[in-house]
């Protein structure tokens, strides 16, 4: 399949995804009415609903599901390890501590901007480390091993910030941290994390070419003039830009990163900077219909949009292992 | 029984002299509280050094109504242990919440009356009068339970075209259905509770959705504790609801009153209903 003739499949999944997202909600409104009051205005409350309740959700899933999938792209490629994914290593679950850490002891008084800013420290800091592990032990079970204890370790601090909290409602807060949600969540968060996820897109996108390089190994990619000490950074930066905002706004959502890189990777000439950009779109449709499962699923029960993430991605992603034991990388 | 017939005497003598002046001593059992609402009945009407503990719920602002009068009593955790220690004479606790505990110090011999988790106006005026006759205060209490029914009975319906529609909007998007005692005060004060009439129940997720398609009068939100944050507060500032125009947005001074039934819970009928004339409904057009 043509490059050019994937993105605009995947393009028009996630432009399917996003307006069946804005058409979904507890208060029923028409389509046509939800169109018009999207664009138009007219009625008062619909106009509000739209604007300021549906879109900035599926804004969100866009933003926040592209991050992942991109950040799950460029981490396999850096790691070379099939397994590498922002969920599975821990680097969600090290977002999310930081989060909490910093916004729920109130040292940053109740500012909202504690959580992006804590968010990003926790992600950079768990990318840091299982760079560390794996430049001294390579094995890619090393790494995945590494990442599991980050992430369970990561997930009980949460839970301890939590439980530690004067706040009735900080322990209710635990399952938000660990399984996301988008409920709620409005134009004041997509502004939140527009630029955060710039930067980081824009990062990732500068290490690609070395990344192409990498999947020769690191003597060959040296080999080549590419500079590899720099791609690292960046793809820590872009990382931790990109999922530190979003586990910000959204908590820690898995399986995103994992499962939309080795779906698309095949319809790719399979270098890591060819995969970017399908992958941030693949990523932003199953976000976006993750989320729309987690709203209807159950009716006036919301799930946690992590659970659908993971309902979807274990089984889909031991089935493609399965398929394809030998052309899973 | 000894203990049966000492209990048995106090109370003959509380019946005999209900009207004499108190004898030097207690004139009645000595109580431990272990129930955040039993706490606040029992400190309203026991004499000083009757009361010998109440949890240390009672003591927190966002549950008790009467928090700073808690700070005055030993504070329990609700464990059998400390009541075994204190031995009181009585042990006072709601049906709601540590039913082991309840049922071992039911065995190890303690009588414990239980209280069920008041949900309505209605049963105020009787809960005192149970806790009053239990305390021996039974004239303290009777003063204090007509007194409730009769502010109950003489509120007047609020000066308006129609019933105004109110809603308790809370942390984490919830809203106060049916069946709570919130519920039942706002009804007392004179408003349609918007939840019960979508047919929510108890504290129940309320879509931010359907709270801008059909706005109400008055919505009543939480108080936030201070130096604690958490998400769940982030509802009550997202921006949809500063666009609610022709919604009051208002809160109680003392939001606990309305987490259990007591005299106090008038004072917040009183306060919903110090909103009415700045609702729509409600509001003198000058001249009509």
């Amino acid at each position: 399949m043509s490059r050019l003739r994937l993105i605009s499949m995947l393009a028009v999944l996630v432009i399917a995804a996003c307006a069946l997202s804005l058409l979904i909600g507890p208060a029923q409104i028409g389509p046509m009415d939800s169109i018009a009051a999207l664009v138009a205005g007219g009625n008062e409350a619909a106009m509000v609903i739209m604007r300021e309740i549906r879109l900035p959700r599926a804004l969100l899933a866009v933003l926040i599901g592209f991050s992942l999938g991109v950040a799950g792209a460029a981490l396999q490629g850096m790691l070379r390890n099939p397994l590498a994914e922002p969920g599975i290593i821990g680097v969600s679950a090290s977002a999310s501590l930081g989060a909490v850490l910093l916004f729920y002891t109130g040292l940053a008084g109740a500012s909202l901007l504690a959580l992006p800013a804590g968010a990003l420290a926790g992600a950079a800091a768990s990318v840091l480390i299982l760079l560390a592990i794996s430049a001294t032990q390579a094995s890619t079970i090393t790494l995945v091993l590494a990442g599991v204890a980050l992430a369970s370790l990561a997930g009980a601090m949460t839970s301890l910030v939590l439980n530690l909290s004067p706040n009735p409602y900080a322990s209710y807060e635990i399952i938000f941290w660990l399984l996301g949600s988008l409920k709620d969540r409005s134009v004041d968060h997509v502004w939140l994390v527009i630029p955060l996820m710039l930067l980081g897109w824009a990062a990732l996108w500068a290490s690609s070419r070395t990344l192409d390089a990498l999947s020769l190994g690191e003597e060959g990619a040296s080999g080549l003039g590419a500079n590899i000490p720099r791609a690292r950074a960046m793809v820590v930066c872009g990382v931790a830009l990109c999922v530190g905002a979003g586990t910000a706004v959204s908590g820690a959502i898995g399986f995103i990163g994992l499962i939309v890189p080795h779906l698309v990777r095949p319809l790719t000439n399979r270098l890591p900077s060819q995969l970017l950009l399908p992958a941030g779109l693949g990523g932003a449709a199953l976000l976006t219909f993750a989320d729309i499962v987690a709203r209807t699923v159950i009716p006036e029960r919301e799930l946690n949009v992590g659970v659908v993430t993971a309902l979807i991605g274990a089984p889909f992603f031991l089935w493609l292992v399965i398929r394809s034991r030998r052309e899973l990388f | 029984m000894v203990w049966f017939g000492k209990r048995v005497w106090t109370g003959v003598v509380a019946a005999v002299g209900l009207f004499a002046c108190p004898v030097a001593g207690l004139s009645g059992p000595t109580v431990a509280s272990l129930n955040v609402c039993t706490d606040q009945l029992a400190m309203l009407l026991a004499e000083p050094g009757q009361l010998k503990s109440v949890s240390n719920l009672a003591r927190d602002p966002t549950l008790s109504a009467l928090h700073e009068r808690a700070r005055q009593y030993p504070a329990n955790r609700g464990i059998a242990e400390e009541v075994l220690v204190a031995k009181p004479e009585l042990v006072v606790t709601g049906t709601f919440s540590l039913h082991n505990t309840t049922s071992l110090l039911k065995r190890l011999g303690f009588a414990v009356e239980e209280f069920r988790y008041s949900q309505s106006v209605e049963t105020i005026a009787a809960d005192i009068r149970r806790m009053g006759r239990l305390l021996e205060q039974d004239a303290k209490a009777e003063a204090m339970a007509s007194r409730f029914e009769r502010e109950l009975a003489g509120l007047e319906p609020l000066a308006c075209a129609r019933k105004p529609v109110a809603l308790f909007y809370g942390a984490r998007g919830v809203a106060l259905g049916k069946g709570t005692l919130a519920h039942s005060a706002m009804l007392s004060a004179g408003f349609i509770n918007m939840a019960a009439e979508r047919g929510y129940e108890g504290v129940a997720a309320f879509p931010l959705e359907l709270l801008v398609q059909n706005p109400p009068d008055l919505i009543i939100l939480p108080t936030t504790t201070p130096g604690a944050p958490a998400l769940a507060d982030e509802i009550l500032t997202h921006p949809v609801l500063k666009k609610l125009r022709t919604t009051v947005a208002g809160n109680l001074s003392r939001p606990a009153r309305l987490s259990c039934g007591g005299p106090f819970t008038m004072q917040a009928i009183h306060e919903l209903r110090t909103y009415a004339p700045s609702l729509p409904p409600c509001r003198k057009v000058p001249g009509s």
